[in-house]
């Protein structure tokens, strides 16, 4: 294995050295080719050093898993994740076999690494590099989108929200599901005929362009980076769960392999990897969700009355989130699971979260970027309307895997492997595909891993596609020279930027290992939508809409979002943690008064519970609170509203001429695609 | 780009140019208000009417699991309605407008 992925890189060197003579271009392969084999030679060493700690993973990647804090409330007297409390003799991890797993992995390597080495062939302009010459076809750039949007959180995290509070998860996936309507009437075609490569292209159309570029590159940059942080934390504790797979050594193998797509192949390797993720993440999902649906009979009545009659279920809603000791006479905890209010709690906060998926993924740069690979307007309608039915599918495919896997393997056992319930999705497949142990079981689960782990790579991927072009396109090509540069130059550049964004997460997500990435994917969404969906908006349909109006919009939306999400209940609060690590510490030692022998796990909980207070009590937020002050877990309701308005004032306070007489011209544009930037015309 | 300059305000100003705006608005932002409508009545009716989703309809499904379906329903709807529209008549228009600027 090592060798042939040596000579896989020797080929991508070499095919890179053809197609460039300049020094920095060899720099850039020489530094991946050693990236590269660090990581591979970490990869060899590994296998015979298992983690240490495997902890519950936490796939936070959606603005969807504030499952974290909620979680601990769960599982009733808190117990650590490293010791689960063990259900009817079924596992308590996930165990996926080491070898078909890796094996598959390294399929997916492998393939989409042949995939760069024939996208980089044709990569040699700028605008191949940042949008595949505009050669993508609709119903590709359809597929290559829902690979861009659905993430890892989607596939594991909602199916085990699904399996622990009922009802409330599947709602949860009504708003990822509609952010492409927005998309689809506003945002879309408009973009496709107004703009070029990035965010920065059309807000600077009718402005002053260098000021504008430049809040737009640090937006683009923060949104992409904040995201893709969650992303690589996200991919390290999984495979650390999953494989033993330490966590650095994941986050930078993820990291070296996106690298080296976007160096290489840029926007169309991006794509292809998009598309092939997709293909493999909806084959799972119908696959898993037809066994579930074999299962009950394919007859979904009689599979929710299942679920409404299961005792497990109705156990779990009573103990471990109704909290009722004794059952109340008469009452249907099992039906309860069908309906709302055992996770979302907050009207206001849904509505907020709900302004934040309808808004926000309208304004995320790459998803933006994506409509600038297809050659026309009707191309991007379509490409939408595709990405719309691929997205709707698979959510409405997982909440047949989130009730299925309630149904078949318990809440009870769900949560007792991860306390947000992020490992429902594999644990289903693993049973259904012949259980633990059993060869179908084994394939499955590894498929399953597979999916997962690809993922990640699309999603990340895209992101550092988007990073880059505003480093490089707004920023240097823009700014720095004036748009005087030539192709060769703006593609090395281009290339030299993804290398450095890709650095720059790889250390970042190393860094945050500890970090409470939740907060930072709800910042990322609300930054998007607050900051640059009005811009993106105003700047289409606004005639007045100038400078100062895109700058206010930009600068507020931004930090409006960001100080909101700083003071707001995400956040990590030691005060909190210390109180609840009280509360189990009393409740224990009370036991132990009354002459109770504390069982062995009770024990290792109230020490544990102890050691948390100790480390807590007195603490305080990042910001410096005891207490979040913000009520609202998503800041959308409140940041929106403010971005709008500043972008209303910024405009009327500082009128500008020009911007209102190139009105015409942008409208113009927009809605008749005449004068489109043709991106194959170089 | 070598790509040739249009009189911009004056196509601004060519009916059929009013006219394709004046379509196209109405009906974006028409439908795009009226889905969001409908989106933003399901945290609003699940948060403050729980017990209106409680009501069982099939079985022990109840219309609250419905609504939620209803609402993947309404998506695809409006995709499809627009696909529909925009095929047989913006695209018309806009075709028609560029034979006769061009």
């Amino acid at each position: 294995m090592f060798t042939n992925i040596l000579a896989l890189q020797d080929r991508i060197s070499a095919l890179t050295k053809l197609y460039s003579d300049g020094k920095t271009q060899k720099i850039t392969s020489n530094l991946l080719t050693a990236l590269m084999l660090t990581l591979f030679l970490t990869t060899v060493g590994f296998t015979a050093e298992p983690s240490k700690s495997a902890q519950q993973a936490n796939v936070a990647a959606a603005p969807a898993a504030p499952a974290q804090k909620l979680a601990t409330t769960v599982t009733a007297p808190a117990p650590a994740a490293s010791s689960p409390a063990p259900v009817s003799g079924l596992p308590t991890k996930v165990r996926p076999n080491r070898a078909i797993t890796i094996s598959m992995f390294l399929t997916i390597i492998g393939i989409t690494l042949c995939v760069v080495i024939w996208a980089a062939r044709s990569t040699k302009s700028a605008a191949d590099f940042y949008t595949a010459g505009g050669g993508i076809t609709g119903l590709q750039n359809g597929w290559a989108i829902a690979g861009d949007y659905m993430s890892a959180a989607s596939f594991l995290g909602m199916s085990g929200l699904i399996s622990l509070y009922g009802i409330d998860g599947f709602m949860y996936a009504v708003g990822p599901m509609f952010s492409f309507i927005a998309i689809l009437l506003v945002i879309a075609e408009p973009c496709r005929n107004a703009g070029k490569y990035t965010l920065g292209d059309i807000l600077s159309f009718r402005t002053s362009p260098k000021p504008v570029r430049a809040v737009a590159a640090i937006s683009t940059v923060t949104v992409s980076l904040f995201y893709l942080i969650a992303q690589m934390v996200g991919a390290g504790k999984l495979m650390q769960v999953l494989l033993d797979i330490p966590y650095r050594v994941s986050v930078i193998g993820v990291g070296v392999l996106m690298v080296g797509y976007v160096v290489f192949g840029g926007m169309k390797a991006t794509t292809w990897v998009q598309i092939i993720k997709a293909g493999l993440l909806m084959s799972g999902t119908v696959v898993l969700a037809l066994l579930v649906m074999i299962k009950s009979g394919m007859n979904p009545i009689v599979f929710f009355a299942d679920i409404v009659a299961n005792p497990l279920i109705q156990d779990h809603v009573r103990i471990n989130v109704l909290k009722d000791a004794l059952p109340t006479p008469g009452f249907d905890y099992g039906q309860r699971f069908m309906e709302p209010g055992l996770f979302l709690k907050n009207p206001l906060d849904q509505v907020s979260l709900g302004i934040a998926w309808a808004l926000g993924a309208a304004g995320l740069p790459h998803i933006l970027m994506r409509f600038f690979t297809v050659p026309s307007a009707k191309e991007a309608r379509k490409s939408i309307v595709i990405a719309l039915f691929i997205n709707s599918t698979f959510f409405f495919l997982i909440n047949i895997i989130g009730f299925g896997a309630a149904l078949y393997l318990s809440p009870q056992l769900i949560s007792s492997v991860d306390k947000g319930g992020n490992m429902a999705t594999l644990l289903l497949a693993q049973l259904l595909g012949g259980g633990a142990g059993s060869l179908g079981g084994d394939m499955f689960l590894a498929f399953i891993c597979a999916v997962a782990f690809a993922t990640i790579l699309a999603v990340v991927s895209g992101l550092v596609l988007a990073a880059s072009a505003a480093i490089a396109h707004d920023v240097y090509v823009n700014i720095v020279m004036d748009g005087k540069a030539d192709q060769q130059t703006q593609v090395k550049v281009a290339r030299i930027t993804s290398l450095f964004v890709g650095l720059a997460a790889i250390l970042m997500g190393l860094a945050a290992e500890k970090e409470n990435v939740v907060a930072l994917v709800a910042l990322a969404f609300a930054v998007a939508a607050s900051g640059n969906f009005p811009a993106v908006m105003l700047s289409l349909f606004w005639k007045r809409f100038n400078t100062a109006g895109v700058i206010s919009a930009l600068l507020v939306g931004t930090t409006s979002a960001l100080a909101l999400v700083l003071i707001s209940p995400v956040m990590t609060y030691p005060q909190k943690i210390a109180d609840d690590a009280r509360k189990i510490v009393v409740t224990l030692e009370k036991k132990q008064a009354e002459g109770v022998i504390l069982a062995e796990k009770d024990l290792k909980v109230l020490d544990k519970s102890r050691k948390d207070y100790a480390k807590n009590n007195g603490g305080t937020s990042m910001v410096g609170l005891k207490a979040p002050i913000f009520p609202l877990k998503n800041p959308g309701l409140v940041s929106v509203p403010l971005g709008l308005l500043a972008a209303i004032l910024g405009t009327l306070l500082f009128r500008d001429k020009r911007a209102e007489d190139m009105f015409d011209e942008i409208e113009v544009r927009q809605i008749t695609g005449l004068g489109i930037s043709k991106a194959s015309e170089h | 780009m070598g790509q040739r300059s249009y009189n911009w305000s004056e196509i601004a100003r060519n009916p059929k140019y009013l006219e394709l705006k004046r379509r196209k608005r109405v009906f974006l932002f028409g439908w795009w208000i009226a889905a969001s409508i409908y989106y933003f009545s399901l945290p609003f009716l699940s948060g403050y009417f729980p017990a209106l989703f409680k009501i069982k309809l099939i079985g022990v499904i109840n219309f609250g699991y419905l609504f939620i379906l209803s609402q993947f329903l309404v998506a695809i709807f409006v995709a499809v309605y627009y696909t529909i529209v925009a095929n047989r008549d913006f695209d018309q228009l806009t075709a028609e407008l560029v034979d006769e600027i061009q």
